[in-house]
């Protein structure tokens, strides 16, 4: 199976006016399907601006001069890249806005619906003047419309009779997912598994309210132009222009969809385990406290059923207590949700938890990238090594930093940007930059220490 | 001694459209101490009321209520806490008179603050961006009148040495340093006065963790070095794992456990303390751990009784239920879970403090039944005390909850549950 995202040898660079910021310098990067893969690393070492150069939401600044961004055979970052091989030192960033607009407008299929990203700090990624509901129902009406055009038409064909035939379906196969799928393909209901499957899964009711709650999924009341409106935004799969367009139209279609995109925003804050969802879709963020908030932001990024998910410090503005709530969540939709993770973080032991594989980044370069366990316990590179046991653990154990800074990217150091504070450097890491060397099966180490073993 | 706190409560005024409503009880009735040239970790979560206890202690804050008494000998201490137990106030008063921080003018502290200091938590903001850093260290020895202004600036380079920094660094700013060696800067000015006691309040949360690394072990060395005793406020439990000897555990305003560092660490026996430990995640292991539901409590309405009692795992009886609790959590069973039971129709409300009306059933067979049933996995169900009948409705009683008082355990610690109280009326099936 082919990976679902590929990065190679990329480069960012910031264009400011104390110099060149060379954020990232070669990143190589596989993520496989269904993969959960960390990416560690002190603060200014350039995994937040890899996350968002993935999802082409750098500043107009950044320059991309060389590498890839490989999803879906498709190269992500070709346009800018172009751009500045073509301009070299002439960048300008004026110019450069020009180009990222054009990628956003190519991103727009992929962005939010493909691959999404939970933001560091929910406080600032939401919109405080906005309700709960509104935000999550919003980001499901804005990338896929027609997913939420098709829950509110299979309702209204659902005859009381198909529902009845539905609820004795789940209760014989135990909600079985693909005997409910194909039920909703042959009557020609698509749409209704996902809320009757809801509705099965949820654990807080009895069963004789479930049953109930499933046959109100019959029948749902229309009139003629919101039932043209649907009708064509299922067959179209986006809102046509003359929908988007037309004032009293467009209110029409932004009324209906943005109703049901409230309820797939209740349903999808339940099945992340908040209860009173009725109540708390109308609330405003600053009503939510820290852990509730993060649980928004990763419904958001859940809502379009993504296949890629970029989360970046999930756990860093919340407690221990919360945190550890955070993760069980991670750790259980990643088995329940069919798709990779790309998980940020500046804490290992959170990424020890959540991830098959680590990466350690420094300096703008993956340094080591292994499963999880070997990094841990039998960390290659000095970096990593180093990192590690500078980590206080609860027994107490002596700690040790790491010497000096980390370098200043407006000039990274010669060779192996490591080299000043490695305590192993020798001549040849001062002056090449070390390739990524296989070491085992499946780790990866940039470190020449470890050439020709 | 070097300082020990009885009572100690902090209550902020919430301001109403003109006078002030409510309070906001970050800090209520807490307890500390620290020994001559011992370190004290004070661990928590945010909102819990630890940078509080922290400020009140050196009267950056002056506390509602409590008594802080500084740098005060055994003897004395033993005589005040004897004088306490019996209620006498004069005694009190004349011990307190002499060591307490409390009741001294503010020209009065002047001279004290050369004695203890406090290291703040970012060090982006603690230090003044338009002074050198040979003034922001001279500044609280000129403050305080340590020493004289010439002194002071040959003592900034002798404290930027100790604390790692090469001694051309006093010309320059604090936008020239990176996070760690701001930290180190904060760490000399609040040793520059030789201070027998430092706060420090989160002083590597803002830092990576290879410097987190490098701090910790210089304010070891410095601990070590002078026998300064510190007491470290942080989130972080390994950091306290690491300086600390002692280790008191915040919850909501109030300590919930303290005790030797080891003993707490390896074996909690507060319910809360557990579930923290269990929820830090430690390299290399997989673990099984209690996650706790909900968040914690708004401190303006704290929880009856046990501030912990609404999140806690093995809560029982007399832990503090209020019927408002008790009614969403039925209100939860009746109309979900067991609505195939109930149906329709079943009301559920508050009357008076301690009891509960179920409208529209009477069969309280049923509900007992539920109860029995349903209370090992909703806590607060076991607040319930006894189910009676009306002519229309179910009366439903509860327990009336006890405060939990800080109960010595087994090994020499404290703990604030009532799990630990000797000959207590608690249940074997709870334990």
């Amino acid at each position: 199976m082919s990976d679902a995202l590929e990065i190679r040898d990329l480069h960012v660079r910031f264009h400011t006016r104390r110099g060149l910021y060379r954020a990232l310098n070669g990143v190589n990067l596989r993520l496989a399907r269904g993969e959960v893969l960390g990416i560690a690393g002190e603060s200014g070492c350039g995994k937040t601006t890899m996350g968002l150069g993935v999802m082409s939401l750098l500043p107009r600044n950044a320059s991309y001069p060389q590498g890839q961004v490989v999803f879906d055979n498709k190269d992500l970052v070709n346009l800018p890249r172009e751009y500045s091989e073509q301009v070299g030192d002439r960048f300008s960033p004026k110019q450069n806005e020009r180009i990222l607009r054009r990628v956003s407008k190519a991103m727009a299929p992929i962005r939010g619906r493909r691959i999404s990203m939970v933001f560091q700090e929910p406080m600032t990624s939401l919109n405080p003047v906005l309700p709960i509901g509104f935000q999550v129902g919003e980001s499901i009406y804005v990338h896929d419309p027609a997913q939420l055009a098709r829950r509110v038409l299979a309702r209204s064909k659902a005859t009381p009779e198909l529902t009845r035939e539905l609820v004795s379906l789940l209760a014989a196969t135990h909600g079985d997912e693909t005997s409910v799928r194909k039920f909703a393909a042959e009557h020609d209901l698509a749409g209704i598994e996902e809320q009757a499957l809801f509705v099965w899964s949820r654990g807080d009711i009895h069963i004789s309210r479930k049953e109930k709650a499933i046959r109100a999924l019959s029948g749902q009341p229309m009139n003629f132009v919101e039932r043209w409106i649907i009708d064509t935004v299922v067959r179209a799969r986006s809102i046509p222009w003359y929908l988007s367009r037309i004032p009293i139209l467009s209110r029409i279609v932004r009324r209906v969809l943005m109703r049901e995109g409230n309820r797939k925003a209740r349903e999808l804050l339940t099945s992340l385990g908040i209860h009173h969802a009725e109540r708390v879709v109308r609330m405003f963020p600053h009503e939510l406290s820290g852990g509730m908030r993060q649980r928004v932001v990763i419904a958001i990024a859940l809502a379009n059923n993504p296949e890629i998910v970029i989360m970046d410090e999930p756990t860093s503005a919340v407690d221990v207590t919360v945190q550890a709530q955070i993760l069980e969540l991670v750790k259980r939709i990643r088995t329940s949700v069919s798709a990779s993770f790309i998980v940020i973080s500046h804490d290992l032991a959170v990424l020890a938890e959540v991830c098959d594989r680590i990466a350690i980044m420094y300096a703008g370069r993956i340094v080591e990238v292994a499963p999880t366990d070997e990094i841990l316990h039998k960390p290659l590179h000095p970096y990593t090594q180093m990192l590690i046991s500078a980590i206080p653990t609860l027994e107490g154990k002596p700690v040790e930093g790491i010497q000096g800074d980390v370098p200043d990217m407006r000039a990274v150091p010669s060779g192996c940007a490591f080299h000043p504070r490695c305590p192993f450097a020798f001549e040849k890491c001062r002056e090449v930059i070390p390739t990524d060397l296989p070491h085992g099966s499946d780790q990866l180490v940039a470190c020449w220490l470890y050439e020709g073993k | 001694m070097m300082i020990a706190a009885y009572g100690l409560s902090k209550f902020f005024p919430i301001r109403g459209a003109f006078r002030s409503t409510a309070s906001l009880k970050a800090v209520d009735d807490v307890g500390l101490k620290i020994q001559n040239e011992q370190v004290v970790g004070l661990v928590g979560e945010s909102g819990s009321g630890k940078s509080t206890v922290g400020r009140c202690l050196i009267r950056l804050l002056n506390p509602t209520d409590g008594e802080v008494l500084f740098d005060i000998p055994d003897s004395e201490l033993a005589e005040y806490e004897k004088a306490r137990a019996a209620a006498a106030t004069e005694r009190l008063d004349a011990i307190a008179d002499r060591f307490s921080l409390l009741r001294r003018s503010s020209s009065e502290l002047r001279p004290l603050r050369r004695l203890a200091n406090i290291v703040f938590q970012d060090p982006y903001s603690s230090l003044n961006p338009r002074m050198r850093l040979a003034d922001i260290i001279s500044e609280p020895m000129l403050s305080t009148q340590f020493c004289s202004r010439a002194e002071a600036g040959i003592r900034a380079r002798e404290l930027l040495h100790e604390v790692g920094l090469p001694g051309f660094f006093e010309d320059r700013y604090p936008h020239e340093l990176s996070g760690g060696q701001r930290q180190r800067v904060a760490i000399a000015r609040a040793i520059s006065t030789n201070p027998k006691l430092l706060i420090l309040d989160e002083p590597t949360s803002a830092l990576d963790v290879s410097v987190q690394a490098q701090i910790l072990n210089l304010l070891r060395g410095l601990q070590q070095k002078y026998g300064i005793s510190m007491l470290l406020i942080t989130h972080n439990i390994a950091v306290v794992a690491y300086l600390a000897e002692y280790v008191y555990v915040m919850y909501a305003g109030k300590i919930m456990e303290w005790g030797d560092k080891r003993k707490v660490l390896r074996d909690p026996q507060h319910p809360y303390t557990k579930a923290l430990m269990s929820s830090v995640p430690v390299i290399g292991e997989t673990m099984t751990r209690t996650v706790l539901r909900g968040d914690p409590p708004n401190l303006v309405v704290p929880p009856l009784a046990c501030r912990f009692h609404p999140r806690c795992p093995v809560a029982f009886e007399v832990c503090g239920w209020s019927a408002d609790e008790v009614v969403e959590d039925l209100e939860y069973l009746l109309a979900g879970k067991y609505y195939g039971t109930f149906g329709d129709g079943v009301h559920v409300a508050t009357e008076g403090d301690r009891t509960i009306v179920v409208q529209g059933t009477t069969d309280a067979q049923r509900i007992s039944e539920l109860v029995a049933r349903e209370q090992e996995e909703i806590r607060s169900l076991k607040g319930i005390k006894a189910v009676d009948v009306t002519a229309d409705a179910t009366l439903i009683r509860l327990h009336e909850p006890i405060e939990p008082d800080m109960y010595p355990s087994t090994d020499g610690r404290e703990v604030k549950c009532l799990l630990f109280r000797t000959g207590a009326l608690v249940p074997a099936a709870t334990l």
